[in-house]
């Protein structure tokens, strides 16, 4: 039988609990345990970046993450930018740029865009491609999404 | 009212439009198939084979049934099964044979993912493995194993058996040939000759939405399927002759996709099985796909061995090809066996040819098997007819844009196929390219550099093609059906048979409709992706969907607009010819006078003793042909070129090619959406760059190698060229405002550009992809085999 | 997809936060180690490996983290990331080839979890940070508690890796810490990864050099390889072929001794003559380059 463990942590600013199996992945207990779909499975092993979440502060492949991990750290998904205007002008500006086509990408480039864009003062092009180098998209050809990103106005913080 | 006056052109036509559901997906709220979840709903999971080519001996699936969790396990004895695919030779669930990796042997349906994997590894299945057919060239050699060497028979719809696939006795799935004018007097007519053997691998769709189905047999015992498929009417025919069921009763609903590609127009198994699990357990069953299920079961592009002889006289006019070609038809039938005939309308039209012979034989094999993928077979064909454009201008001396010119068709041509040309900017796709590229000069001076000693050696090349552009008429209709309505605030809800697939179809619909009625983008609604609801339309395909389905729009909103015009017309005592719809008003068309918001008229037509909607229906087939039985027709409503120039860096210390930059020059009719058609541009360059130089499928022995993103390589961010695209606008006269179809074509000449370009770093011509780094290293260090054509028996 | 029994899950979890807890649990023996997580997730997911049936998590084990120097000796904690190796002002000042080769690991979001103790205990000959470890004669760190009482060993890095994905550490040990000598004044040391994209690829080959260059002269010279052999290697005999000679005279020499130090395999990555190719053509580009420094 496989272990469960009690966990606590915040997500997306709220105070959680849950009980999950000890080789769970945080992916899976984001979308499954807890029904926030908007983290995507892309691979399952950190090649796609389509499940990134920020924990504690840095973005991370929730895919690879075990959610036991969790217990008494910062996470926040896709859903938990909605009250961030930083991160409402960076949605604005993919959806000003075309940087959206099928979007099953997108959540995973918004997450990570957002965390380059809280810890650098400067992303010029080069660090932005870099930046992005962990996010596959099929559809755009990545140029909308590097303009969008690039296209900060200014940075929060 | 003094804002409203004087209406000035707010014409959207050419203008960046986001996508209307852009937000919602930017903000992770859009629910595609893996977020639905229904409730009561079971998942399901597959049991591929263990073997290659294996006789199933015996299947036990007692221990799985016994499972606490565990609804249903199946296979082909428990359930009365008809065939699928383009040919079908192709059961869901296999029995007797298994001929490939990908085959489907049993499926359980359990109520967590979790139970119906652990239930799989308690099926015991015992094989007795046969020899491996590992190529079509094996296949062909005489005493190789027959794949499909009897009578696939299944009980038919009045219970007398009925032989679904006759037994190919020679490994051949299917054949075609085609022949225009004289090729004998072409190739005696010709002054100079090459000949070359092609090789195009295998690639796969990678969407980054993984494949997923829910099925669901409601109270009333009709199905509900949540399907992700291109074709949901031709689904709906499929499911309903299939299932033994009433068409009507199956209701097809598209959840949005995450990326398609060409991916989902054939009838997979997984799709029948969930919903076999769904009929036997009558509870919803879901089926998702992990990655590397993904890779294994899904259809790849089709790989293709093609040996080109072409030719030309010394001042510069071709005269023949003669192509014959060998398709790996994989286990089954799809319709990767059918790109040929989008390849031959590559070899005898694109450029002038008046002599061409074209063969072609689809072989089966143990192999996992084709479908269709963007392009549909005409980056392999533009592959080779490029790399022999350079070839046979090197050979006579022409430069090679001009040799291009030369034979680049012209408006109002009509092609030997009897593709008739009416708009076509082949000649301004080729010097727009080459002039923004600074192809001529770049391609002296690089070529001249062969000797110089260094290791990066700089390379410039170029290729167009050719595609159709206003649908393609395969089906027996290749039509769309719009209805639309405008309600009492002047809003309207577009029904339309298009599907919208990530492309920015509805965005773009929304666009024309706007337009036309002189309505705000936010005025519309645009509602799709439900067979229950929207007209019949054959489906995303062909690049047909801005054409089709935006003629089909315009049809309908015509219609509205002529209403709302004469009644406007009535009211006001004018010709209905000298008003016009602005800004939300009626308005009179020479002053820009405005006489009535758009809204109020609607209102007064609706509330009054006759009363009134504006409700309008248009159905949309475009003036194409058939083929005939010799694959002569005009068979698209429109055609379109482009012309890429790609330059590359190849480091010859190591193979590694990078794409430096993309100049294109597209053919695209008319601009509607900017934003829309930049983005398919861009992503069509970056697939065609990972079908040059990254991306390959290995397949070893009918075992796929490679089935992640870990070794299958997308392009990522930093790899992608710089791109320069210009717009060609030949404004055609079919084309909803003059738009022609677009999706395809950015990706097919890609390969053939940077080909081009190697051969122009290097002095060394390679005529198989893809050009990895090994690849490139080993030609350019003399340590290759070119491919080796095959001869049948 | 490997199909993961029920009863081959983790029966039990722990997160210790002391070092002195976290050996007292591996005593057992049965322990799967989870730092960051990006090995162990994927690999069991695929069936690559086992769970042991306790999974302890050593992430808030405070003795596990940070960069420090003492006395010319820097100390990279266990668990730091790839990430805070690539902030760290001492590794980009004195171990240029370490920093290169974080730079081309991966990606931003699997730098910001991997740790260059699992990159270790991973033990891919392909491994990005191994190589330049070598080069830098680190040695590893092992902490347990065999005997009741807190011990750590000291082994060199180039006699920690046993097999492909197999190092010496024992069941009940922890490795805590990496330890590297400052380099010599005037040391230059540089990494190469062979790959098409900056980072996302796993290693075809890797190269790592660093030496003191006197005018033409490379002394105190060493040289690693990746993804050539079982493990990653130090190349002792290309090493000589270099060291106090001319540059310009010993670079033949030093590519012959290195395809005899190799012994690369084909797979689906790459094939063995391939290898061969690229490291004879990128050492050479590569002392080149330090050359011209």
């Amino acid at each position: 039988m496989s272990a469960n463990v009690d966990i606590e942590f915040r997500l997306n600013g709220v105070a959680t609990r849950a009980k999950v199996p000890a080789a769970m992945s945080v992916l899976d207990m984001l979308r499954d345990l807890l029904g926030l779909t908007g983290t995507k499975y892309g691979c399952g092993e950190g090649e796609c970046g389509a499940c990134t979440v920020i924990v504690d502060g840095l973005s991370i492949n929730s895919c690879l993450m075990f959610a036991a991990d969790c217990h008494g750290r910062e996470v926040m998904t896709i859903e938990g930018l909605a009250s961030d205007p930083a991160a409402d002008r960076l949605k604005k500006s993919f959806v000003e740029h075309g940087a959206v086509q099928c979007g099953f990408c997108t959540p995973g480039f918004v997450m990570q865009a957002h965390h380059l864009r809280g810890k650098h003062r400067h992303l010029g092009e080069h660090e932005i491609r870099r930046g992005i180098e962990g996010n596959l998209c099929r559809c755009t050809g990545y140029k909308k999404i590097i303009e969008a990103i690039a296209d900060t106005g200014a940075i929060a913080g | 009212m003094g804002a409203l006056e004087k209406v000035t052109d707010g014409s959207l036509i050419g203008k960046r439009i986001p996508k209307k559901d852009a937000p919602e997906k930017a903000s992770g709220k859009t629910r595609y198939i893996h977020d639905i979840d229904l409730p009561g709903q079971l998942h399901a999971k597959i049991l591929r084979s263990a073997h290659v080519h294996a006789r199933i001996k015996s299947i036990d699936t007692s221990a799985a049934r016994a499972m606490p969790g565990v609804h249903a396990v199946i296979t082909a004895a428990d359930v009365a099964q008809r065939p699928i695919g383009v040919a079908k030779d192709h059961l869901p669930l296999k029995s007797g044979l298994v001929r490939s990796m990908r085959d489907e042997i049993a499926a359980v349906a359990a109520e967590t993912e979790e139970i119906a994997r652990s239930a799989l590894g308690l099926i015991k299945v015992d094989y007795e493995p046969l020899p491996i057919v590992a190529s079509a060239q094996d296949a062909m050699k005489p005493g190789a194993p027959l794949l499909h060497g009897e009578d696939l028979v299944v009980p038919g719809p009045d219970g007398k058996p009925l032989v679904a696939h006759k037994a190919s006795l020679d490994n051949v799935a299917m054949v075609f040939s085609y022949m225009q004018g004289d090729l004998a007097k072409g190739e005696a007519e010709a002054q100079v000759i090459v000949e070359d053997v092609f090789q195009l691998h295998y690639v796969t769709h990678c969407c980054m939405g993984v494949s997923g189905v829910i099925a669901e047999f409601d109270a009333s015992e009709n199905l509900v399927l949540y399907s992700n498929t291109q074709v949901p009417f031709l689904h709906k025919r499929e499911f309903a002759e299939m299932l033994g069921m009433d068409a009507g009763r199956i209701r097809i609903i598209q959840p949005p996709i995450g990326g398609g590609f060409g991916s989902k127009l054939d009838i997979y198994p997984f799709e029948p099985i969930a919903i076999y699990l769904a009929r036997l357990t009558k509870r919803p069953v879901k089926l998702v796909f992990s990655r590397e299920e993904e890779f294994l079961a899904s259809p790849t592009r089709q790989p293709v061995l093609l040996k080109l002889r072409s030719g030309c006289t010394r001042d510069g006019t071709l005269t023949f090809r003669d192509v014959e070609t060998v398709h790996d038809n994989g286990a089954y039938t799809s319709w990767g066996a059918t790109t040929p005939f989008v390849m031959m309308q590559t070899i005898s039209s694109l450029y002038r040819v008046p002599n061409c012979k074209y063969h072609t034989r689809a072989v089966y094999s143990n192999n996992p098997y084709a479908g269709s993928f963007r392009g549909y077979g005409n980056l392999q064909a533009t592959f080779a007819v490029e790399a022999h454009m350079d070839r046979l201008a090197e050979s006579i001396g022409m430069d090679s844009l001009e040799f291009r010119l030369k034979n680049a068709q012209l408006p109002g041509e009509v092609t030997p196929q009897g593709m008739h040309f009416k708009s076509c900017g082949f000649q301004d796709c080729l010097r727009v390219a080459a002039e923004r590229s600074d192809y001529q000069r770049k391609h002296c001076e690089y070529r001249a550099d062969w000797s110089d000693g260094n290791a990066i050696k700089r390379g410039i090349g170029m290729a167009s093609m050719l595609h159709v552009g206003g649908g393609a008429k395969i089906y027996p209709s290749d039509g769309c059906g719009t209805i639309l309505k405008i309600d009492d605030f002047a809003h309207v809800t577009l029904l339309t048979g298009a599907s919208e697939i990530g492309q920015g179809s509805e965005t773009v619909l929304a666009q024309l409709v706007c337009e036309e009625l002189g309505l705000p983008l936010s005025a519309v609604s645009v509602v799709n992706n439900d067979t229950d609801i929207t007209p019949w339309d054959v489906g995303v395909h062909a690049s047909r969907t801005t054409f089709i389905a935006g003629n089909s729009a315009l049809g309908a909103a015509r219609k509205a607009k002529d209403k709302i015009l004469a009644a406007a017309a009535a009211k006001f005592a004018q010709p209905a010819e000298a008003l016009d719809l602005r800004a939300g008003c009626v308005v009179e068309k020479a002053s820009g006078k405005k006489l009535v918001e758009i809204s109020k008229l609607i209102r007064s037509l609706h509330f009054s003793d006759k009363a009134e909607l504006v409700m309008t229906t248009y159905y949309y087939e475009p003036p194409s042909q058939h083929q005939d039985r010799e694959f002569r027709g005009d068979v698209s409503a429109a055609y379109a070129w482009a012309t890429q120039v790609a330059e590359v860096e190849v480091d010859t210390q190591t193979g590694i090619v990078k794409l430096v930059k993309v100049t294109g020059a597209h053919d695209v009719g008319r601009v509607l959406n900017r934003l829309g058609i930049e983005g398919q541009i861009d992503g069509g360059i970056v697939m065609g760059q990972g079908y040059a130089l990254t991306e390959n499928l290995i397949i070893e022995d009918g075992v796929v190698s490679n089935p992640s993103f870990r070794d299958y390589k997308l392009v990522t961010a930093p790899e992608i060229p710089e791109m320069d695209v210009a717009f060609i606008e030949t404004m055609d006269g079919e084309g909803p405002q003059g738009a022609k179809g677009v999706g395809e074509a950015p990706a097919i000449c890609v390969a053939a550009a940077v080909g081009n370009a190697i051969y122009n770093a290097t002095g060394v011509r390679i005529t198989a992809l893809p050009f990895t780094p090994e690849n490139v290293y080993r030609a350019l260090h003399s340590n290759s085999q070119p491919p080796v054509w095959i001869d049948a028996a | 997809m490997p199909i993961v029994a029920q009863d081959e899950l983790p029966a039990a979890y722990f997160a210790p936060r002391a070092l002195d807890e976290a050996a007292e649990l591996l005593r057992a023996g049965n322990v799967t180690i989870l730092a960051g997580g990006t090995d162990v997730m994927p690999q069991s997911k695929a069936g690559r490996f086992r769970f042991q049936p306790v999974l302890m998590n050593v992430r808030r084990i405070a003795e596990l983290h940070g960069i420090s120097e003492v006395d010319g000796v820097v100390r990279l904690g266990a668990l730091t990331t790839i990430t805070e190796l690539l902030e760290s002002a001492l590794v980009r000042t004195h171990f240029n080839a370490l920093w290169q080769a974080c730079d081309h690991f991966a990606s931003d979001q699997l730098r910001n979890t991997a740790t260059i103790g699992g990159n270790i205990c991973n033990a891919s000959p392909a491994g990005d940070t191994l190589v330049p470890l070598l080069i830098f004669n680190a040695r590893v760190l092992l902490a347990s508690k065999a005997n009741g009482v807190l011990t750590t060993r000291a082994v060199p890095l180039a006699e920690f890796f046993d097999a492909p994905g197999r190092t010496r550490r024992a069941v009940n040990e922890l490795l805590i810490a990496i330890e590297m000598a400052l380099p010599p004044a005037g040391f230059v040391s540089e990494f190469y990864k062979f790959g098409t994209r900056p980072a996302l690829d796993i290693a075809g080959i890797s190269i790592g050099i660093g030496a003191v260059r006197a005018q033409d002269t490379l002394r105190d010279v060493r040289v690693a390889f990746g993804a050539v052999a079982p493990t990653p290697i130090r190349a002792p005999k290309t090493e000589a072929a270099l060291d106090g000679k001319p540059l310009a005279t010993a670079l033949d020499a030093a590519l012959d001794a290195a395809a005899d130090e190799i012994h690369p395999i084909s797979d689906i990555r790459a094939s063995e003559w391939y290898r061969h190719e690229l490291v004879r053509n990128m050492l050479r580009r590569m002392l080149e380059h330090v050359g011209e420094r």
